[in-house]
């Protein structure tokens, strides 16, 4: 779909920007570009859209050399979003949307209709229509330019940092909003980003770049954090790669055990038979209620007398990631991590231990799939 | 083309002859008391703009009343002012000289209040934070990061006096505007066009030596273009 | 002048009010023709300027030495050529007008965001649509601001154009003194004063009806 072929960019004053660039990108997907600062990501971003010039190697769109289209209409037919959103201060939130579509030409009527169907779709309410700009907050702006970017219904997107100047937690929602969108939309794009997060939760496909423009590795999120190609990749996936790769395995894929679950009618003379430091106390539907300690267990009585420690949190076979899996262990007082179903009964529980024979499975897995076999 | 070589014989020929470099009708004595008007009505000026400007903007208090009384001052007809003091109080110096003043103060007092109070809130509590006084946070902070407004505003002042004092010529006064009004009267052009070349020559001078102070005395780290206001 | 003459004397207003009426006219038009004049130079000078940077020092440069010359001293160089008329009161105004627009313009242009102009151009805006549909619109209250310090300051020197004949409302101040009597100076410059605030307060009005977008607020929801 966009294809970069041998392309670099050097400036006069003898940097170079990016350097013998060659990258296909599939359509449908999302790429994204990542790199420390002066990688050359946003050079390569911005030369799709004519925004740079090459100085050597072509970049083409659906086959079609990119400089044989006149820079302001390719522009028209590619949405791009930046981090400042970058509204129009002096046009209302509706016509900011419009602007597209006017340029191309449809009537008033037919472009403000399309940016109110765009609004609703970026999940803003419709009385915002005729406010200004800076009458909304960042994230509501940045939802604005998202939607001014889809105006005309580009195959096309491309996003330079379009999230990283919002505070984390709406900086989540939007990267939430996004995927959904993307669901709905498959459109192509292109996202720059220099948080390794946020390329690893939206790309399909991640682009590392390392200063001096060049290209260390193009590949899925999975296998790069499972092979990176060399240390530079590996260090800027950074340390904890391992743990982020548990991101990838299902919490279904984990083996658990059964544990020493109890209901609250067991009498403590039983559980203290189990031999076990912790014990789970369930209710008749096998929810979890909380931990006890063994030896802490007044003499007598049932489990329902006992004091419980509080769970922590669970995690559910069925959407979680082995990563939930692992947290929910680290922070149990039993160093026991809960699985539930969807209806939240114990299935069984596991230990961290148990938790890095899935990280090797994981690995072997990749491994297998490997051409180059570079798994250190 | 012939025109304008006229007209620069005619002013040459007018600065040359040897009767203006004389007496008390000849350039020297002219411009000596266009000096005198202007140089007396900035000093007081300025010793009343950047009172004020310091004090107002140091202390963020009487800034409306700054902005009012710039904005009114603006509309002033200077030349206006002039002939009724004349009118009113006579054909002598002092009531020129409090009207050139009263002229040039609004645009000190307003460039130095907006200046320091310009300064980045962020150094002014930095310089509070290291342990300045009051006193020391105007004098070694907020007045040197406003020295491009400070500048600006003695600049445009006394461009506005040198204007304005030759206007005062018109009723009665002396200074350089003499010639031009004098030849006005008795339909000299030589004279007219020899005293307005003067008079460039001069403002022209005024604005060089600003130019020049801002380039010794402010901080290099300070030195973006300062735009008119 | 007399002890007894009070400041202003209002039976002569009401006598004159035709006459007052007539001169207040016309120096509307030779303080406000200027700016419009100032405004159509300086629009396309300024682009031209904020478009390439080395012309703006030597433009900045010219005007300031313009503005530097005194008024009297420029209408009597403009008499030779356009002699005791309104065009010689008018010129040296408009180029007066051009130190604050055209850096003004240049500023406005400037307080474009970067983002903004980035986004027009990503969008698909060639470079004279982009002038005029995104960057003019934004800069637009910077360059009434210019305006507004243009028309009042030229409103109060057309006075100086008296002294070849053509000062508006500044014909009260001359006669005032010759005649040594205080009311007709005093109206002028009451009068003057009076229509530069008024065109001041008009430009702030037209200010907020050509940019509601500018003095809406910052809601949080």
């Amino acid at each position: 779909m966009i294809r970069f072929d041998a392309v670099s960019k050097n400036y006069p004053n003898g940097t170079t920007a990016v350097d013998e660039l060659s990258l296909e990108l599939a359509e449908g997907g999302i790429t994204v570009l990542v790199g420390p600062s002066g990688c050359g990501k946003t050079t390569t971003l911005r030369m799709i859209n004519r925004m740079v010039e090459p100085t050597a190697g072509t970049v083409s769109l659906r086959g079609q050399d990119i400089r044989d289209v006149h820079a302001p209409e390719l522009r028209r037919g590619i949405g791009y979003v930046i981090q400042h959103a970058g509204l129009f201060p002096h046009r209302t939130i509706l016509d900011n949307i419009a602007t597209v579509p006017l340029l191309l030409g449809w009537s008033k009527k037919k472009a403000r209709a399309r940016a109110a169907e765009l609004l609703e779709l970026v999940g803003l309410p419709a009385e915002m229509a005729t406010r200004y700009p800076n009458q909304l907050s960042g994230g509501q702006q940045q939802r604005v330019g998202v939607a001014r970017a889809l105006g005309a219904d580009p195959p096309v997107l491309l996003m330079d940092e379009p999230f990283s100047a919002v505070d984390p937690i709406v900086r989540a929602e939007l990267q939430a909003e996004f995927i959904r969108l993307q669901k709905e939309l498959h459109k192509t794009i292109v996202f720059v980003t220099h948080d390794i997060d946020e390329a690893i939760k939206l790309g399909d496909n991640i682009a590392v770049f390392r200063t001096g423009g060049k290209l260390a590795q193009f590949d899925t999120p999975e296998r790069l954090l499972a092979h990176p190609a060399d240390d530079f990749v590996a260090g800027f996936v950074g340390q904890d790669r391992g743990i982020r790769r548990l991101s990838f395995v299902k919490a279904g894929e984990v083996p658990l055990r059964e544990g020493p679950v109890l209901t609250t009618t067991t009498a403590v003379a039983q559980a203290r038979a189990t031999d076990e430091p912790w014990i789970l106390v369930v209710d008749d539907a096998r929810r979890p209620l909380g931990w006890v300690e063994a030896a802490a267990i007044p003499q007598g009585g049932t489990l329902a007398d006992a004091t419980l420690t509080p769970l922590g949190h669970t995690f559910s076979l069925v959407g979680d990631s082995a990563r939930a899996a692992l947290d929910a262990a680290l922070l149990s007082p039993s160093r026991l991590a809960v699985g539930v179903d969807v209806d939240g009964a114990v299935i069984g529980v596991v230990d961290a231990y148990e938790l890095s024979a899935v990280i090797a499975v994981a690995k072997a897995e990749a491994a297998a799939g490997t051409t180059d076999g570079g798994d250190a | 083309m012939n025109d304008l070589l006229n007209q620069l014989r005619l002013v040459s020929d007018w600065l040359t002859s040897s009767q203006q470099w004389h007496g008390a009708e000849g350039i020297p004595q002219r411009l000596l008391e266009h000096l005198t008007y202007s140089g007396v009505s900035l000093l007081f000026a300025a010793l009343i703009g950047l009172t004020f400007g310091l004090l107002v903007g140091h202390t963020g208090r009487g800034a409306f009343a700054v902005a009012s009384v710039a904005n009114l001052a603006r509309a002033i007809p200077t030349f206006g002012l002039v002939v009724l003091v004349v009118t009113l109080a006579g054909l002598s110096t002092t009531p020129v000289l409090i009207a050139l003043t009263a002229l040039a103060v609004p645009p000190i007092l307003i460039n130095t209040f907006e200046g320091v109070r310009g300064v980045d809130p962020a150094t002014r509590d930095a310089a509070r934070g290291v342990g300045m006084t009051e006193w020391e946070v105007l004098v070694k902070v907020e007045v040197p990061m406003a020295l491009p407004l400070i500048l600006l505003g003695l600049r445009v002042a006394a461009i506005q006096i040198v204007a304005t004092a030759t206007v005062a010529a018109y009723p009665g006064l002396g200074g350089l505007g003499r010639f031009i009004v004098d030849g006005l009267s008795r339909n000299d052009y030589e004279l007219v066009i020899g005293g307005s070349t003067v008079v460039v020559v001069l403002a022209l001078l005024v604005q060089i030596a600003f130019t020049a102070l801002r380039r010794v005395i402010v901080s290099p780290g300070l030195r973006v273009s300062a735009s008119r206001s | 002048m007399n002890d007894s003459e009070p400041l202003i004397r209002w039976g002569w207003i009401g006598d004159h009010a035709g006459e007052l009426a007539d001169y207040t006219g016309v120096h509307l038009r030779l303080g406000l023709l200027p700016v419009l004049f100032g405004l159509i130079i300086s629009i396309p000078l300024g682009i031209l300027c904020h478009r390439w940077r080395w012309l703006y020092p030597p433009v900045l440069t010219v005007n300031n030495i313009l503005y530097s010359i005194p008024s009297l001293a420029l209408f009597m160089i403009f008499v030779k050529y356009t002699g005791l008329t309104e065009r010689t009161v008018m010129i040296p105004l408009t180029l007066y007008t051009l130190s604050v627009l055209v850096p003004n313009v240049v500023d406005g242009l400037a307080s474009v965001p970067e983002p903004v102009r980035q986004a027009a151009i990503a969008m698909g805006f060639g470079p004279v649509r982009r002038v005029v549909q995104v960057e003019l619109p934004i800069a637009v209250p910077v360059v009434i601001a210019g305006v507004r310090v243009a028309a009042v300051s030229s409103i109060s020197l057309v006075a100086v154009g008296q002294l070849i004949g053509q000062g508006g409302l500044g014909y009260y101040i001359t006669r005032g003194l010759q005649l040594d009597f205080p009311t007709p100076i005093v109206t002028a410059i009451a009068l003057i004063m009076l229509l530069a605030l008024t065109t001041d307060a008009l430009l702030v009005l037209a200010q907020r009806l050509l940019t509601p977008w500018s003095r809406s607020k910052v809601t949080t929801s």
